[in-house]
């Protein structure tokens, strides 16, 4: 029993960060139908700013998580605006292979800078925990699932309420349309874009508080940002926040019962039998 | 009682909505039946239902002693009947010719047929709906006249016994549909049972034996065309009941 | 006929090149025996790939896993029943790649587009994970699998492969099989209505394109020495045979080869010249190419229009 509670806190925990990782995967599906296979190397990005923030000018990665957002987002801008752009209309194996390549240069520009010996970040705080009930809770994570929930929850306010925010939501519904009433559509897509990897990049620098640093890091969470969003709905922020959730507890028992090795092998069974089962995810909207 | 094509009982729902309600109609073999009705009177919904792309909540059609509803679609062809479609989407990589190939390939003759066979055959067709001169182009070069011959071909080269044209005249000028009546007519007389649905009255009534009215979903009238098309209630399913109420009063002497 | 089968000097180019290649042997020189190896191979997978991904339309991201299948084939008979014979190994390896693409392709090919996509590189690192924790098939560690004293059988064995590859490939397209794939590239809704069994085609032209990427791991595990999931399951593996479709004319015949043919020899120039970041500038190779040709240079050649026409396909997918 007290194993089960712990597990099911740590998946939570993890869950959160999941979340924003989601959320920054779901907006580039949802609104521009593109699959970023670079959406980890953003993430491994925001994890490598924090650590240079703190081995340079000791800047606890709280508060490098705006930092981390604002560059990734202004990265992730550039390069939709001047590069995906071009092909972000194509067939799914153009844009598909365009992002891995990207993918591969953001990785390997990180490998020459920073080789690939692994880094980590100690704070003050690191190692502390504090017991709820049965449970151990280390007070990063727990911290680092307040702030995953705070963006989550800004996210959301600003989408539905924002002048940017609501011709975003337009523009996903008919790009044409859009365009034809004076919606900047590259400038928009180029946000969406760069809102992607800012989201990516904040999730990296919480990251970085509990895990260890290594240019490939970011490489697993496509395919967990993906089971994210297709488990819990696509294009919304709630999707994306149960998804993490319920994907963080769900790896979190599969490691715990079915060993640690087999992660892949767990998001592959529980996304064929989301897909198979109810392939709108447990918020999403049914389509026609 | 028509043991060729039977509509027995047929309705679809959407939702809340009853696109189809106890639809019940037989189809002579070797007719043209005209099915026509105002927009959303069910006409494209029953066609997908024939032609198993639906299956209808109760009832159910019998062709041939099978029931198209137990007929996985890509089989229904197999059984004998083919369709066009409204939104006409071509294989747009491919040419013309090999469109209506891939038709001969696998329709109801093309287990036995070569690929050299089903290319000879797709040339016949091309000719016949008259595009053999830009066999050789790609589908997605066509104007929209040339691709609902192409679709004509296309639904031709699957050998039906029955064939459902949803619409193949729309948008086409004054000419194009002299020309559209005619290569129906002349598939008619190759034995080729027809259901066409249009809107054009003057070409249906003039190669239709028999014409359904549908509205709201229900059959209304059945006929021969020159009864059908001066009956009141289908004047008044097109136009309105105010129309016809000043229609009938026109009519009855004071 | 250009289209199904791409243009045709292309075509004669290629088995040209192909038969050459065939000669490479008697230069004496192991590094250039082991350079077109790895071309024939990296061709190989791209046959493979062509066929669910260009022809079918289906975006495969995964096909390595049928690679892998091969590999672990010739590894476990070696380890087992300490056999080496390749033509064995070769059939054995085809036999459950296809058994394996048959069983999930049922469920897996239900699945479209990016679905598809992640589903297949799901299955790849499933697979990978599940072997590794396999200790009948070497687990973690792999297996060292003995060559043959005769190694110049790997080089032939492959070339073997290769050119069956792609002499079925240009078989199948010209086939009724062939028309039936793109079909349902084109429009699977529109093929079922005129008489095509989707389903049952996209998985006869997953499990064809199962067996051919096998086969290359077969030889390959034989003539690498050693086996373990990272070098059976490689992510090079994975996307260069894409790439390489991709660059040499998706859904035609030569293009797979074509592609191997030039790829190999930019990563090669990439790696004598700058052997620290060779990964990066691959990187951007493949940025380029898809920027650039997005459907292949056999496709270029057949663009209307000359440099205008192509620079005007390039604005062509922009908002």
């Amino acid at each position: 029993m007290q194993l089960f509670a712990q597990d099911l806190v740590n998946g939570i925990l993890v869950g959160g960060i999941f979340a924003v990782v989601a959320l920054g995967f779901s907006l580039v599906w949802g609104i521009m139908n593109i699959i970023n296979l670079a959406h980890g190397a953003f993430v491994m990005l925001g994890a490598y700013t924090a650590y240079v923030l703190f081995s340079t000018w000791h800047i606890d990665p709280f508060v490098s998580v705006p930092v981390g957002f604002v560059l990734l987002f202004a990265l992730g801008y550039g390069i939709q605006r001047w590069v995906i752009n071009w092909v972000v209309r194509a067939p799914l194996l153009t844009p598909f292979l365009l992002t891995f390549g990207l993918s591969l240069l953001i990785i390997n520009v990180v490998l020459v800078i920073f080789h690939g010996d692994t880094r980590g970040i100690e704070t003050a705080y690191s190692g502390s925990n504090f017991s709820l009930g049965p449970v151990t809770v280390a007070w990063t994570k727990l911290w680092t699932l307040v702030v995953a929930l705070a963006i989550t929850a800004v996210m959301h306010v600003w989408l539905s309420t924002s002048r940017t925010g609501r011709a975003i939501r337009a523009m996903a519904m008919d790009i044409d349309a859009a365009q034809l009433s004076g919606v900047r559509v590259s400038h928009l897509y180029a946000i969406v874009f760069g809102l992607g990897a800012g989201l990516a990049g904040a999730a990296g620098v919480l990251i970085s508080l509990s895990y260890s640093l290594q240019p490939s890091m970011g490489d697993p969470f496509v395919i967990t940002a993906f089971v994210c969003c297709v488990l819990g709905g696509l294009g919304t922020v709630q999707g994306a926040l149960v998804g993490g959730l319920v994907y963080g507890v769900l790896g979190s028992f599969g490691a715990q019962y079915i060993g640690t090795g087999l992660q892949d092998a767990v998001a592959l069974v529980v996304l064929l039998i989301v897909l198979i089962v109810r392939p709108r995810g447990i918020l999403g909207k049914a389509t026609a | 009682m028509s043991e060729f094509l039977s509509i027995q009982n047929v309705s679809m729902y959407f939702g809340g909505l009853h696109a189809l309600e106890d639809v019940s109609l037989e189809v002579e073999r070797g007719s043209v039946l005209g099915l026509i009705g105002p927009n959303g009177s069910g006409k494209t919904t029953l066609m997908n239902v024939i032609s198993g792309v639906y299956k209808p909540n109760s009832g159910g059609v019998v062709f041939a002693g099978k029931r198209i509803a137990d007929v996985p679609t890509y089989a229904v062809c197999r059984l004998g009947i083919a369709r066009t479609f409204q939104v006409v989407k071509p294989f747009a990589n491919l040419t013309v010719r090999e469109n209506v190939a891939v038709g001969a390939m696998y329709g109801r003759e093309g287990g036995r047929r070569s690929t050299r066979a089903s290319f000879e055959r797709a040339q016949e067709l091309c000719e016949i709906v008259g595009l053999s001169h830009v066999a050789g182009r790609l589908a997605s070069e066509l104007t929209v006249p040339s691709r609902k011959r192409l679709e004509v071909a296309k639904a031709l080269a699957l050998d039906p016994e029955v064939l459902l044209l949803d619409e193949v005249m729309a948008g086409l000028n004054a000419t194009e549909v002299d020309e559209a009546v005619h290569l129906l007519r002349t598939v008619n007389e190759r034995g080729v049972t027809l259901i066409v649905v249009e809107h054009l009255m003057k070409a249906i009534a003039s190669i239709s034996t028999t014409i359904v009215v549908l509205a709201e979903g229900k059959k209304i009238a059945q006929g021969a065309p020159a009864d059908v098309l001066a009956s009141p209630e289908v004047v008044e399913a097109y136009l309105g009941s105010r129309y016809a109420a000043r229609q009938r009063q026109r009519e009855t002497p004071p | 006929m250009g289209g199904i089968t791409g243009n045709a000097v292309a075509l004669r180019v290629s088995v040209g090149i192909l038969v050459l290649l065939a000669f490479v042997p008697l230069l004496h020189s192991s590094y250039d025996e082991n350079l077109v190896r790895g071309v024939l191979m990296f061709a190989t997978l791209s046959f493979g790939w062509n066929l669910i991904g260009g022809y079918t339309g289906y975006v495969s991201f995964g096909n390595v896993v049928f690679f892998g299948i091969g590999c672990y084939t010739t590894a476990a008979l070696w380890q087992h029943w300490h056999q080496q014979n390749v033509v064995l190994s070769v059939v054995l390896a085809m036999l459950v790649a296809v058994v394996f693409a048959l069983v999930l392709g049922i469920p897996i090919l239900r699945l479209r587009g990016h679905y598809f996509a992640i589903g297949t590189l799901g299955i790849a690192l499933a697979t990978q994970e599940i072997i590794a924790n396999v200790d009948w098939l070497g687990a973690g560690a792999g297996f060292p699998v003995r060559p043959l004293d005769a190694y110049l059988v790997y080089f032939y064995a492959m070339w073997v492969v290769c050119a069956a590859s792609m002499l079925a490939t240009f078989f199948i397209a010209r086939s009724k099989l062939g028309y039936a794939f793109v079909a349902i590239r084109e429009n699977e809704e529109a093929a079922a209505v005129l008489g095509v069994d989707a389903t049952r085609y996209k998985v006869i032209a997953w499990a064809i394109s199962a067996a051919m990427a096998a086969a290359a791991g077969a030889v390959f595990a034989g003539a690498n020495g050693f086996i373990d999931p990272p070098t059976a399951f490689a992510t090079d593996d994975n996307v260069f045979p894409v790439v390489m479709a991709l660059l040499g004319g998706v859904g035609t015949v030569a293009g797979p080869l074509i592609g191997a043919l030039i790829l190999t020899a930019i990563n090669e120039t990439l790696w004598s010249h700058f052997p620290q970041i060779h990964t990066l500038f691959f990187g951007a190779v493949i940025v380029l190419v898809v920027l650039f040709l997005p459907r292949g240079l056999l496709w270029l050649l057949n663009t209307r229009g000359g440099w205008k026409g192509f620079v005007r396909t390039l604005g062509a997918y922009r908002v």
